[in-house]
């Protein structure tokens, strides 16, 4: 039950945010930079938060996976990713869809990775983990 | 106040991303990260709809920002890619991102046509 209270918290404050975000960020007309800059910042948080067990190990489980699960979880989005890819696409904006994409897909994979890399180098047990 | 219903949509999403995760994921036996791709999926298709139906602003941005925003997620998505290529399932790793991108696109095209109004 706590975990249920935690993670709609955390997704009250992850949602809000995203939206916040995509009020204040200096939108160009076409191109969702709010959208890429909120996948790939939880990308890279949400992969360090995983594996920085020295760091959450001694949290409550309830908050680890609210923070993850809720708050990143609900801070990124996939299915704006897929609406404003099909729009670019719709009105044969070939390469701006490509480029939005790209970076989204190959940006997000990059930021995981660097969260997993960093969290493995400083903020794990000198246990080999898996 | 708009942001009240964007906040109180994203937590009802997670929630039921959570138990859709917790209750399909242990019974998929290789790990391939079923439960994200059905959920993302779904998510699409449904935003694809709403975009498409001439609803009021608050209601697309509470159920769209919101409630579809918070179920989706892109975050996971990208760890569990950047973990099938860390255990080297490179086919595995393929696969997810051909369907869930290709796969998401698809269903949003399918929800904003079926739901235009003609």
């Amino acid at each position: 039950m706590t975990t249920w209270f935690s993670i709609a918290g955390w997704a009250f404050i992850g949602g809000v945010l995203r939206y916040w975000l995509g009020l204040q960020l200096p939108t160009s007309p076409n191109f969702p930079w709010a959208t890429i800059i909120v996948n790939l910042l939880g990308s890279g948080f949400l992969a360090w938060l995983s594996h920085a067990k020295k760091l959450t190990a001694g949290w409550p489980s309830a908050l680890t996976v609210g923070l993850g699960v809720g708050g990143v979880g609900a801070f990124t989005t996939f299915s704006t990713f897929s609406v404003d890819s099909l729009k670019m696409l719709m009105t044969q904006q070939w390469g701006l869809a490509a480029m939005y994409m790209g970076l989204t897909v190959v940006g997000g994979f990059i930021m995981s990775g660097l969260g997993v890399w960093v969290a493995r180098r400083w903020f794990t047990f000198p246990v080999v983990e898996r | 106040m708009m942001a009240v219903g964007v906040g109180l949509g994203a937590a009802v999403g997670a929630l039921g991303r959570y138990t859709i995760t917790r209750y399909l994921q242990p019974h998929v036996s290789n790990g391939w990260p079923l439960a994200t791709l059905l959920i993302n999926w779904f998510g699409s298709l449904l935003l694809g709809g709403l975009t498409a139906v001439g609803w009021g602003h608050w209601l697309v941005v509470t159920v769209g920002t919101g409630v579809l925003g918070g179920f989706t997620t892109y975050s996971t998505f990208s760890h569990e890619m950047v973990m099938l290529a860390d255990q080297r399932r490179y086919g595995a790793l393929i696969s997810y991102l051909i369907l869930s991108v290709g796969g998401g696109l698809a269903l949003a095209a399918l929800g904003f046509w079926g739901m235009l109004p003609r």
